[in-house]
């Protein structure tokens, strides 16, 4: 059975769609990557799985299942109880996520606290554990300071910490290393896929580095322009991409046998913004293998390996 | 040589003499009993209007007495009392309404934020003389109703600043992840908004500490605040402004006393602010 179960996922900002029929699911102890460029509405698909939506932002259709129980319209059940607890998220800036006034320690602590699991002093004992689990040295000093006194990369580790101190089932991590370096990158990657791991964790990643995709995920849904226009197994996507912005997303990716002082490949155009999707594929504007079908919504086919395009780059 | 000397400098010195004073005046109001070298009520006809340093059966009244021959000294320091009694609490009272409305409306936004932050505009649309004398009108004059008068006048503005720190802060992606955690909206206004925001809360207080010392004055002044016998300054310089011709002692030292206390608070405001930022 699948953990958590987006199907038909709408998010709009008024009249704006801004995501328009996501249909996701994750099962247990799975990684699974969500790619795409800014704007292709992955974050908001992750917010709403939470339930964390901004202001002015409205599910519209759709259903989200986690674990079995709706979180959507009638009989909805109540986030509070599960956030923190069953369903984690880590954010993309390490250092404004965590609150400056209180002690890393208390932070960690704050989700079994929260949830009534622990009295305060044995979250506290708990809390350095964790910390010590995420490779913060000297953990029982380190608890008593505040996130000023940590780098960045330390306080990403500490949000890891506070994440997955409940041992969630799922976790949500939204661009976890945008903000830090390539070196400490490869760590904190590291250390969430093999925390997930030894948890029983599943993680759902949302990132627009293909790079941390191959290394980390054993799914991937690409995503353009509020719409899923291709999904299946790691290998399947980097080996024998179908849509051709998956191609094109991944031709991006320097390598080291580049030729030196050609330019790198870009995929040619922007991402339309919201107010000017073109009809059907919304893809068809930057798209090299555009027909006149493509003026039609193509539809998410396929079995494992599905694809939206009416010319996919290869068949199924 | 190196040696570890208190450094000495005259602008860190200065820099502390508000807070000295105002501990000092606090000092005086707390030990008023052990203090004040006279019963601030015990009338002596005989002895009315007497100059400061009179002295008469082995007593000296240092500051001079009042139309009812009682010692301003003595008065002054039991009316330090009610000046700071009267303003600690109307900034306590309307600094937690305040800042309690402003951190819900700026939290919980939507419907709530136009309710509550209307009921902020109307009440400081409402003169607070007039709101005063309404009060007095209903409850009667007195100490407490003194500090609901204040507390009903002033907690707006701490709302506005409450309000507007909590819209900030609460974009901040550490209120986001303690939702995520699963925080209630009273733990997460307790634990990581309040926090955040109490800076600038602070500083208004001060500030604000000082207009209360004053508001009380002129309500004690109008005969709206606390009713004699009771030392107020206020009342004090109320009565004293009929004898400014003939003693200036009576109206000069309770004046000089709220000088030197809403300065002090000022001045402290004014740091505040200066090292916190923001707030005003």
């Amino acid at each position: 059975m699948s953990l958590l179960e987006i199907t038909d996922l709408a998010v709009s900002a008024g009249d704006l769609p801004l995501v328009d029929g996501v249909t996701l699911d994750i099962k247990a102890g799975e990684i699974v990557a969500l790619v795409g460029e800014s704007g292709s509405g992955k974050s908001l698909t992750a917010l709403s799985a939470i339930g964390l939506l901004a202001e002015g932002l409205d599910v519209t259709r759709g259903q989200i299942r986690f674990n079995g129980a709706s979180f959507l319209g009638e009989g909805a059940q109540d986030l509070g109880q599960v956030r923190g607890r069953d369903l984690a998220m880590i954010f993309q800036e390490p250092v404004s996520s965590l609150n400056p006034l209180m002690p890393i320690g208390a932070q960690v602590a704050e989700s079994l606290i929260v949830h009534g699991v622990a009295s305060v002093a044995e979250a506290t004992e708990a809390a350095i554990d964790m910390l010590d689990r995420v490779g913060i040295p000297d953990p029982k000093r380190r608890a008593q300071q505040l996130p000023a006194e940590l780098s960045g990369g330390m306080c990403q580790r500490v949000m890891i910490a506070a994440a997955l101190i409940s041992k969630p089932r799922l976790l949500i991590a939204d661009e976890p290393t945008t903000a830090l370096d390539v070196t400490i990158q490869a760590q904190i990657l590291d250390l969430i896929s093999a925390l997930a791991k030894q948890d029983g964790t599943a993680v759902l990643m949302i990132t627009h580095d293909m790079g941390i995709v191959a290394e980390m995920a054993d799914r991937v849904c690409v995503m353009y322009g509020g719409r899923i226009v291709e999904q299946g197994a790691v290998e399947a996507i980097f080996t024998a991409p179908r849509h051709p912005y998956t191609g094109m997303l991944l031709r991006t990716i320097p390598r080291l046998d580049h030729p030196p002082k050609q330019a790198l490949f870009a995929i040619p155009g922007n991402v339309p913004s919201p107010k000017n999707w073109p009809t059907g594929c919304r893809f068809n504007t930057r798209c090299d293998r555009k027909s006149g079908r493509c003026d039609a919504v193509p539809a998410l086919t396929g079995d494992q390996h599905r694809t939206a395009c009416f010319h996919p780059l290869s068949e199924a | 040589m190196n040696m570890v000397l208190p450094r000495f400098s005259v602008q860190k010195s200065l820099a502390w003499w508000p807070a000295v004073l105002l501990a000092a005046l606090v000092c005086a109001a707390v030990f008023a009993p052990v203090l004040a070298p006279l019963d601030p009520d015990r009338q002596n006809l005989l002895g009315r209007l007497k100059v400061p340093g009179y002295e008469s059966r082995g007593v000296t009244y240092w500051l001079g007495t009042d139309e009812l021959g009682r010692d301003i000294l003595s008065r002054l320091i039991y009316g330090a009392r009610i000046s700071i009694s009267v303003a600690v609490l109307s900034v306590l009272l309307s600094g937690i309404v305040g800042v309690a409305v402003g951190m819900l409306a700026g939290y919980l936004r939507g419907w709530w934020e136009t309710l509550l932050m209307r009921l902020v505009d109307i009440f400081l649309s409402i003169p607070a003389i007039l709101l005063a004398i309404i009060t007095v009108a209903v409850l009667g004059p007195g100490f407490f109703n003194v500090v609901i008068v204040l507390t009903l006048t002033r907690w707006p503005r701490y709302a506005r600043v409450a309000y507007g720190q909590t819209l900030s802060v609460g974009k901040r992606p550490f209120v986001t992840l303690s939702q995520a955690m699963g925080g209630s909206v009273p733990r997460v206004l307790w634990v990581h908004i309040l926090p955040n925001i109490i800076g600038p809360v602070l500083v208004v207080a001060t500030l604000e500490f000082g207009l209360m010392v004053l508001f009380e004055a002129g309500l004690s002044f109008l005969g709206l605040g606390v009713q004699p016998p009771t030392a107020s300054w206020g009342a004090m310089l109320s009565t004293g402004r009929n004898y400014v011709a003939t003693a200036w002692w009576i109206a000069t030292f309770p004046g000089l006393g709220l000088f030197l206390l809403v300065l002090s608070a000022n001045l402290i405001g004014d740091r505040l602010s200066d090292t916190i930022g923001k707030g005003r």
